[in-house]
């Protein structure tokens, strides 16, 4: 009976955070998987285990002492002159003998505030007492949040800071479904060799352009109680981000699971400030738009194209020549023709700001005159809505 | 097209109702041209009592089909844009969905919003815009996320409980997104008609509040976006124009840095959002847990691993020398602030918090001690039973002169932790000890450097935990 109902299949299915979870051991970061008692982190890890075909070590951190991790103090012979040697325990031994696999820390948030410090050398330096971890071996670790964790320690920084953080919920369809027999399978993530200097050159300059535009973000202390135990910004943090967004671009991941995973290495802020630098990055080139407007791709979503063409005008405030002006003109007429006017009232004032007094309106702008009209009805609608706040007044009390 | 009705009429929905669904095929296929001379009934459903409603057409589908005044309704998100520019963003990233079987305007998950041509026809554009930045707050405060984790929370299904739901998100957001240019439209659902306060969250009107005869309010369906429960018009997460949930995070992100960069034109409510959209708040108890156990239990103090005795493995492997784990109580201190500004029931609970903790984490009762303190400090009292504290005080406060108590005590401390409403002086160095500041939440007063009762905010080398 056991038998028949240990029996499972799995299917492909898209699953966001197996796959953040395989694109960062696939890029070596240690990751910390956080998560409630039961909710299948381990199972989760198995699958990973057999996915990349590497032998699973589990560890549980909270049972063992900092020696199993910094190694045994052995006192030999003649200690003065030969010293005392760290002997590593079993499991370390076994894994380097192994050469590969996949070492998993489990319960690492209720570990004493000393197993965790030894844990330090093992996560970053890779080392257990004497010996050296080899390069082919992954760590991932598993937490359970303070929230449920009832006597347990929280992650110091330091310690914190060396995971890319992953929040694992589970979700109800895939819980039925695999209790029916089925569990999910993520493709494991495929690096595309000829996207490889691309995709290093462009996370390089994603996270360098952000840092130089966001210097206080470079090292940032979790300042308030909720934030501590997480991921936030350090340079190494932010080293660790790039590594992923290296991997992330040449697999050809889904924002999704980028944003997760930068989330997971610098922080909620931090992360979301990144992401949003990678859209404006991928905004049309203003210069391109202007050197051809006829044939300008802007983005279809509004804020995005407002912003496309906000940067439109801004090129041409920043070098004014006529027939640069008349283009950003084309382009204005261009995206009226694609999407929704109202977008255009903003860019088309500051534009039409920018005129010298020898520049006559080129003749494709009367196409704009819609757009006028927009704009104007807008106002007299603010106009109504003040007069007739200031004539009872009521509407604008607040309770 | 002739100039819409000033006033709209009542324009309930019934809920709930067998929405049609919608017809097959591309949406904007104008299908019959419209007749011109009679206007279409205003709203293919009828209120659910009150109006005599024109007969209830079979399915709005089949009426004489309205083209939407899409102008009007793009002036009308100009408008919205001006009056509230700090989320100009978010009003520029929906998506604008022309369907006629959606009542009135209603958002999805996926920041598309549905539009009723009849609905844009009846409203001026100034309410319009009104219930441009209703929709977008919807999606902007996570409602669909939170109505579904509420609705798991609590096995809350079914149509009452989805009306309930959206009737609550929609509190939270009329109080005090309405006035400054922003007309309140007709039909508002506010707190106020069952007698309720404003200013409290979607939960905390679920939870303290029945609702209950808020059956015929009149009401926007919001859709999908304001409760999380998919409408039959929506298009779901893989059709057109969806915003991925990066993509949703990333527009809200942007919306909260911009109302965070001026503060003071936001008013109080989207300040608060701001302050909270990417990390909502953890309970105090929790917090206060864990950083009075992470003081208590840091090297030098509580359990920790030591050489000083073998372990008892030791026995097992001779020639090698192993910690073992031993247990240094802690030397609690509490210091409480009890002054007339905190009342009775906050330190009760604060306090049995504590205790509590501290027990927990091994500290023998003799080891915590409360010195209660206003503007002298009291004497040092060792915990016998939690619920036998005895304080005294009542006067103004200076927790300097409790710190220094605790610091002279027989015993130094090994932790101090302190219980205030943030209404004193604070010692000017840091004590020689882990310091855990429980502080009493008090209404945020206006930030004026110069007022002569500017509040200092606690040292940065104390753990502050917020409490309430």
């Amino acid at each position: 009976m056991l038998d028949i109902l240990r029996t499972t299949s799995t299917e492909p299915r898209p699953d966001e955070q197996l796959e953040a979870l395989m694109l960062a051991v696939a890029a070596d970061l240690p990751v910390l998987l956080w998560g409630e008692p039961g909710i299948g982190k381990t199972a989760a890890l198995t699958q990973l285990a057999a996915c990349l075909d590497l032998p699973l070590t589990t560890v549980i951190a909270s049972v063992h002492e900092p020696s199993d991790f910094s190694g045994l103090p052995i006192v030999g012979e003649d200690p003065e002159a030969r010293g005392v040697p760290m002997a590593p325990p079993r499991w370390a031994v076994e894994l380097v003998r192994a050469g590969r696999g996949l070492l998993f820390l489990d319960e690492l948030s209720t570990a004493t505030p000393a197993v965790q410090a030894a844990l330090l050398r093992v996560v970053l330096e890779r080392r257990v007492g004497a010996l050296r971890l080899p390069p082919a071996v992954r760590i991932v670790a598993a937490a359970n949040p303070r929230a449920s964790a009832a006597d347990g320690w929280e992650l110091s920084p330091p310690l914190a800071n060396r995971f890319v953080h992953l929040y694992w919920v589970h979700d109800p369809d895939v819980v039925v479904r695999g209790l029916g027999g089925v569990w999910p399978r993520a493709e494991l993530p495929r690096l595309a060799p000829e996207r490889l200097p691309e995709a290093a050159e462009f996370a390089r300059r994603a996270v360098c352009g952000f840092l130089l535009a966001r210097p206080t973000l470079i090292h940032r202390l979790p300042s308030t109680e909720t934030r501590r135990g997480g991921a936030w910004p350090s340079p190494r943090s932010w080293e660790a981000a790039l590594t992923l967004l290296a991997f992330g671009t040449a697999a050809g991941v889904s924002r999704d699971v980028l944003a997760l995973l930068v989330r997971g290495a610098v922080g909620d802020g931090p992360g979301l400030e990144l992401l949003a630098h990678l859209d404006r990055m991928e905004l049309p080139d203003p210069e391109e738009l202007l050197a051809d407007p006829v044939a300008a791709g802007l983005p279809e979503r509004g804020d995005l194209r407002q912003a496309a063409l906000e940067s439109v005008v801004a090129a041409v405030g920043a070098r004014p020549r006529r027939e640069r002006w008349e283009a950003a003109w084309a382009v204005l007429a261009r995206a009226l023709e694609t999407g929704a006017p109202d977008l255009l009232v903003a860019p088309a004032t500051a534009l039409a700001a920018l005129r010298r007094d020898d520049w006559e309106v080129p003749e494709g702008v009367e196409r704009l005159a819609g757009v006028i009209g927009l704009a104007r009805r807008a106002d007299r609608s603010v106009r109504r809505a003040e007069s007739a706040q200031g004539g009872h007044g009521s509407a604008g009390v607040r309770r | 097209m002739t100039d819409p009705a000033k006033r709209p009429g009542p324009r309930p929905v019934p809920y709930p109702q067998p929405y049609p669904k919608p017809g097959p095929g591309p949406k904007p296929g104008p299908g019959p041209k419209p007749v011109s001379g009679p206007k279409p009934a205003p709203g293919p459903h009828p209120s659910p009592a009150s109006v005599p409603a024109p007969a209830p057409s079979p399915r709005a589908a089949s009426g004489p089909a309205l083209p939407l005044d899409r102008e009007k309704l793009l002036a009308a998100r100009l408008h919205a844009v001006r009056v509230r520019p700090y989320l100009a963003d978010a009003l520029f990233a929906l998506h604008v969905v022309e369907d006629r079987s959606v009542p009135t305007m209603a958002v999805d998950a996926y920041w598309r919003v549905y539009v009723s041509p009849a609905f844009v026809a009846l409203l001026p554009v100034e309410e319009l815009a009104g219930v441009w930045v209703h929709e977008v707050s919807h999606l902007l405060r996570d409602h669909h996320g939170r109505g579904e984790r509420h609705a798991r929370e609590h096995e809350a299904y079914g149509p009452g409980e989805r009306l309930r739901q959206n009737i609550a998100a929609d509190f939270e957001i009329n109080d005090d997104i309405y006035g400054d240019g922003l007309p309140r439209p007709a039909g508002a659902a506010m707190p106020g008609m069952l007698g309720l306060s404003g200013g409290l969250l979607m939960e905390e009107y679920l939870r303290t509040s029945s609702l209950s005869g808020a059956a015929d309010l009149a009401w926007l369906d919001c859709g999908g976006g304001a409760d999380g429960h998919a409408r039959p018009w929506e298009r779901g997460p893989d059709g057109a124009h969806g915003l991925s949930r990066q993509q949703r995070d990333a527009v809200r992100f942007r919306v909260a840095e911009a109302i965070r960069g001026r503060p003071g034109t936001a008013p109080q409510g989207w300040r608060r959002w701001a302050e909270q959209a990417f990390h909502p708040p953890q309970p105090w108890r929790q917090l206060l847990g864990a950083a009075v156990r992470s003081a208590v239990s840091t090297p030098g103090t509580g359990g920790d691993h030591t050489y000083r005795r073998p372990s008892r493995r030791s026995a097992g492997v001779p020639g090698v020398v192993l910690p073992s784990l031993r247990r240094t109580p802690p030397r609690v201190h509490v210091v409480i602030d009890t002054s007339g500004s905190v009342s009775d029931a906050e330190l009760g609970s604060a306090l049995l918090e504590v205790a509590a903790i501290s027990r927990a984490v091994g500290g023998r009762r003799d080891l915590v001690s409360v010195i209660s303190c206003d503007a002298a400090a009291g004497i040092a009292v060792p915990v016998c039973r939690a619920e036998g504290i005895e304080l005294v005080g009542g006067g103004g406060t200076d927790l300097r002169s409790g710190f220094a108590r605790a610091l002279r005590s027989h015993h130094r401390p090994d932790v101090i932790v302190a219980f205030t409403d943030g209404q004193t002086p604070w010692p000017s160095a840091p004590p020689p000890c882990r310091t855990v500041v429980g502080l009493f939440r008090r209404p945020a007063p206006a930030d004026d450097e110069e007022d002569p009762f500017h509040v200092p905010a606690p040292p940065a080398w104390a753990r502050v935990v917020t409490i309430g």
